[in-house]
């Protein structure tokens, strides 16, 4: 506060702001005579914080005079209002109905297993019964059920249902629009603002590809854009496959890609030299090996098998017509 | 109805190559002398609602006149392709396999009629064979009197056939024409 010549006017160089708390402005005047008084009070006001500034003490710059200010002294109104108080949880309601006192626990606990004491939560905690390795069976017990699965799908559905409870008890304050400042940065993603689907978070990929896919929605295509840096062309140009003409092309008729008969050309010499080494066969040299070593052997023996005749290979490759009887007259 | 891409034609090509050979080549590059055409065409492979057909050139020009979906059939249906991505030869291809067969195995009368109810062909019921027939080949089936019956995979090659047990299976079945009575509606 400061007295300024015979007048009074109240600075705060905290703000850098100064008032004249007793001025009051005429009425009746005209808006042009307002103007200029308004502009003259301005000037003696700033004139009025520029000199208490300059009576601070101050250090050399290259710039000019540095002064620290002081801290302000006018408070001013807060943006926003104050949080509101938020709605108690499931949980917190049942508390007070029964009158439950909620009390300071130790972080750590006795663990029986071990005999040591451990946390109370979180990795290596106390008590855990996941870390009991023999489960006592009782003549109670479901011979079929595994007992370790089942501690397992109890532990599962009681996480569950606290993450349940939390998100109902979220959603109910989402309806008071009182949502924790770190939820409410995330709230989109909760299955609590009504959208039961949780959003998936887009990846840089993604994010690419669309970018890629919109960049063509204009007249050329794309064709004529600046690309940025680091966007991907369109990841289809919309064309999968192409095929040649259903029906064979007019002599005249104009061609595009390969044709049909090229294609199928092409496909038909790879697998036919992908098997040209059946020129010798192998396999038959040996079956012809084979059946004259047998013939050796039985007529060695001078007896044979009926069966085994019936199945003696051709000399001569099957013939369509009467011949059928005359190729394999040992058959049947 | 389209032509078959390049995948789809070389798994076709290798089924069939399983059963014809070389005679692949006939196949593919049979000339048709159907249609009014004053230059023959070729009788070329079809996808029309997962069935692949095989049919002339020609026949496919007046096809283009019928919308896919009332598009029921043309030429002669070969097989399915599965949504899998595999080929399924069926039986309406026998006559186009039985005329190029590489293997060919022959059925004694007496079990021509449970092959045709759709059983695989045991080393009994052979009357002949053709040799070097491998394990996995295709056959085709015929009758003594050299009629086509159907086809299927060999299960053992010539040489072990000779020293299979009469209860072996040595054609493993896979199509028949009793099909065409059994099947009718699938066909």
């Amino acid at each position: 506060m400061e007295i300024e010549g015979e007048k009074m006017f109240e600075v705060d160089l905290g703000n850098l702001m100064a008032y004249d708390s007793h001025y009051t402005i005429p009425s009746q005047q005209s808006r042009e005579e307002l103007v200029k008084e308004c502009l003259q009070k301005g000037t003696e006001l700033v004139q009025a914080i520029a000199d208490s500034l300059f009576t601070l003490p101050s250090t050399e710059d290259v710039d000019g005079p540095l002064v620290k200010l002081p801290p302000p002294t006018t408070k001013l109104p807060r943006e926003k209002h104050m949080p509101r108080p938020r709605p108690p949880t499931k949980w917190e309601e049942f508390a007070k109905k029964k009158g439950i006192i909620k009390r300071k626990k130790d972080k750590v606990v006795f663990d029986e297993q071990s005999e040591t004491w451990k946390r109370r939560h979180g990795y290596d905690h106390a008590n855990d019964e996941e870390a009991i390795p023999i489960i006592e069976a009782k003549p109670t017990d479901d011979p079929d059920e595994d007992p370790f699965a089942k501690r397992r799908q109890d532990k599962k559905g009681r996480v569950d249902k606290q993450e349940k409870n939390r998100l109902q008890n979220l959603k109910n304050a989402a309806k008071f629009g009182d949502l924790p400042s770190h939820v409410q940065l995330a709230a989109t993603s909760l299955p609590i603002t009504g959208t039961q689907a949780v959003q998936k978070k887009v990846t840089k990929d993604e994010l690419g590809n669309v970018a890629g896919i919109a960049s063509t929605a204009t007249a050329s295509g794309g064709k004529f854009d600046k690309k940025l840096p680091g966007e991907k062309p369109p990841k289809h140009k919309g064309k999968f496959r192409k095929f040649p003409p259903v029906a064979p092309p007019a002599a005249n008729g104009k061609v595009t890609g390969p044709s049909e008969r090229e294609q199928t050309e092409k496909i038909l010499n790879k697998i036919l030299s992908k098997n040209n080494h059946d020129i010798l066969n192998v396999n038959k040299a040996v079956t012809v090996h084979n059946v004259k070593k047998e013939k050796n052997r039985r007529s060695d023996k001078s007896k044979s098998s009926a069966t085994d005749k019936k199945l003696k290979p051709q000399k001569k490759p099957f013939k369509k017509g009467g011949s059928a009887k005359k190729g394999n007259p040992k058959a049947q | 109805m389209r032509p078959l891409d390049e995948t789809e034609t070389s798994v076709v090509f290798d089924k069939l190559f399983k059963f014809v050979g070389n005679n692949l080549k006939n196949l593919v590059e049979n000339p048709s002398h159907e249609g009014p055409e004053p230059n023959p065409g070729r009788y070329c492979f079809r996808l029309n609602k997962n069935k692949i057909y095989y049919c002339s050139e020609s026949l496919v020009k007046r096809a283009t006149n019928i919308a896919k979906p009332n598009l029921i059939s043309l030429g002669t249906c070969i097989g399915k392709y599965t949504h899998g991505g595999n080929f399924h030869l069926t039986v309406q291809a026998l006559n186009l396999l039985a005329a190029n067969a590489k293997h060919k195995v022959w059925l004694k009368p007496q079990s021509e009629m449970s092959f045709l109810y759709g059983n695989h062909v045991l080393k009994s019921a052979l009357g002949r064979i053709t040799e070097n027939v491998g394990a996995g080949d295709g056959v085709v089936v015929f009758s003594m009197s050299d009629v086509p019956l159907g086809f299927g995979i060999a299960a053992k090659s010539t040489q072990d056939c000779r020293k299979l047990d009469p209860n072996g299976i040595v054609v493993l079945h896979q199509g028949d024409i009793g099909e065409y009575l059994r099947m009718e509606d699938e066909l």
